[in-house]
């Protein structure tokens, strides 16, 4: 468990050390990045509770979502449309979904070790 | 069958979590970063924001008061323009009032008059027994007219006559072989000063086919001369006659 920590924690270090500057109008897509990521990332962990966990899947959703994201956020700057409030929307309901079921999951272990 | 599970993907799962957790740390603690920046920049942005605003609102007060000034600048100088019109009016009226004065008591003999003129001075001519009638060679008061009302067209401050000096109501009266002015009798030859601009004077008189050329048409020896000064008392009353 301690690779994906490090990696963690190499990848905060880096973008705490970044100084590039990026212009205000990409800042929306970062934000997206960092939604799509946090809903990968919690999708990943549920689908890992549940079994269901396929890492082809998880990284691809991964890399595939923040680009996505991204191009929605791109595309609605480029249209004049606010599209990136629908990847906002989406990715926030499935964060939500998502810990809510990882939430119940975890409900479900814990009462059972309790009855155990 | 979960343990298992578990060992099998660990080193190619583990990897690829560690993979994308460093992506994610990286987008996260770039975005906190950028955030964070991004915040502190407003933070200096408002209080230059304020600051601009400030200075704008001190700007605004400065031109504001800039309008007054000038506006009462405006006012002042047309107050003062206003001042030197009326000045100048009543300069140029008390001027012109002065010199008005001047030339009326000049006209009138109240004060004393010198300066530079002329003199000209009528003779009879020479006595011409082929001349009948001696009227035509002797000067008569219509000469003398001729060359008073010449003198004063001409801008002559005082006339006299034989030393009477001239004033408005003057009369000359031709008696004879003598002329009365203004009750004194003065036989010729007359001698006609005239204090004013000799320039002017001489010219006048001496104009072609003017005055000095009909008296002379007339038998008269006209001797016209310059005079550097000339002086004429005031008339006083007993003058007057």
């Amino acid at each position: 468990m301690w690779l994906p920590l490090l990696g963690l924690i190499l990848g905060i270090s880096l973008g705490l050390l970044t100084e590039i500057q990026i212009p205000e109008i990409y800042e929306s897509y970062l934000s997206i990045a960092v939604l799509a990521a946090l809903d990968t990332l919690f999708g990943g962990i549920r689908a890992h509770l549940q079994h269901v966990y396929d890492d082809k899947v998880f990284v691809s959703g991964f890399f595939f979502n923040i680009g996505l994201a991204a191009a929605l956020a791109f595309l609605g700057v480029h249209l004049g449309i606010d599209l990136y409030l629908a990847a906002i929307f989406a990715f926030g309901v499935r964060l939500f979904q998502n810990i809510a079921v990882i939430r119940r999951i975890m409900l479900t272990k814990w009462s059972e070790r309790k009855n155990q | 069958m979960k343990k298992t599970k578990l060992l099998k993907v660990p080193s190619r799962g583990l990897i690829t979590i560690s993979i994308v957790s460093l992506v994610l740390g990286f987008i996260l603690a770039y975005s906190y970063s950028i955030s964070s920046e991004d915040t502190r920049e407003n933070a200096s942005d408002v209080s230059g924001f304020q600051e601009q605003e400030k200075y704008r609102e001190k700007l605004v007060e400065q031109k504001e008061r800039n309008k007054e000034l000038t506006e009462e600048i405006i006012v002042k100088q047309q107050k003062i323009r206003d001042y030197e019109h009326s000045f100048v009016e009543s300069e140029e009226s008390v001027e012109e009032l002065v010199e008005e004065a001047e030339l009326l008591r000049l006209l009138i003999g109240d004060i004393p008059s010198r300066g530079k003129g002329i003199t000209v001075s009528l003779e009879d001519g020479a006595y011409n027994p082929s001349q009948e009638n001696p009227n035509d060679y002797i000067v008569h008061e219509s000469h003398v007219f001729k060359v008073i009302n010449e003198l004063k067209i001409s801008g002559a401050e005082a006339i006299s006559i034989n030393g009477q000096r001239l004033h408005a109501n003057s009369y000359i009266r031709c008696t004879g072989p003598v002329i009365v002015v203004d009750g004194n009798t003065f036989p010729a030859p007359f001698t006609i000063e005239a204090v004013g601009d000799p320039k002017v004077l001489l010219a006048s008189v001496n104009l072609g086919g003017g005055v000095v050329d009909q008296l002379t048409s007339d038998n008269i020896v006209v001797t016209v001369g310059e005079k550097d000064l000339i002086t004429m008392p005031a008339l006083r009353d007993d003058d007057y006659s």
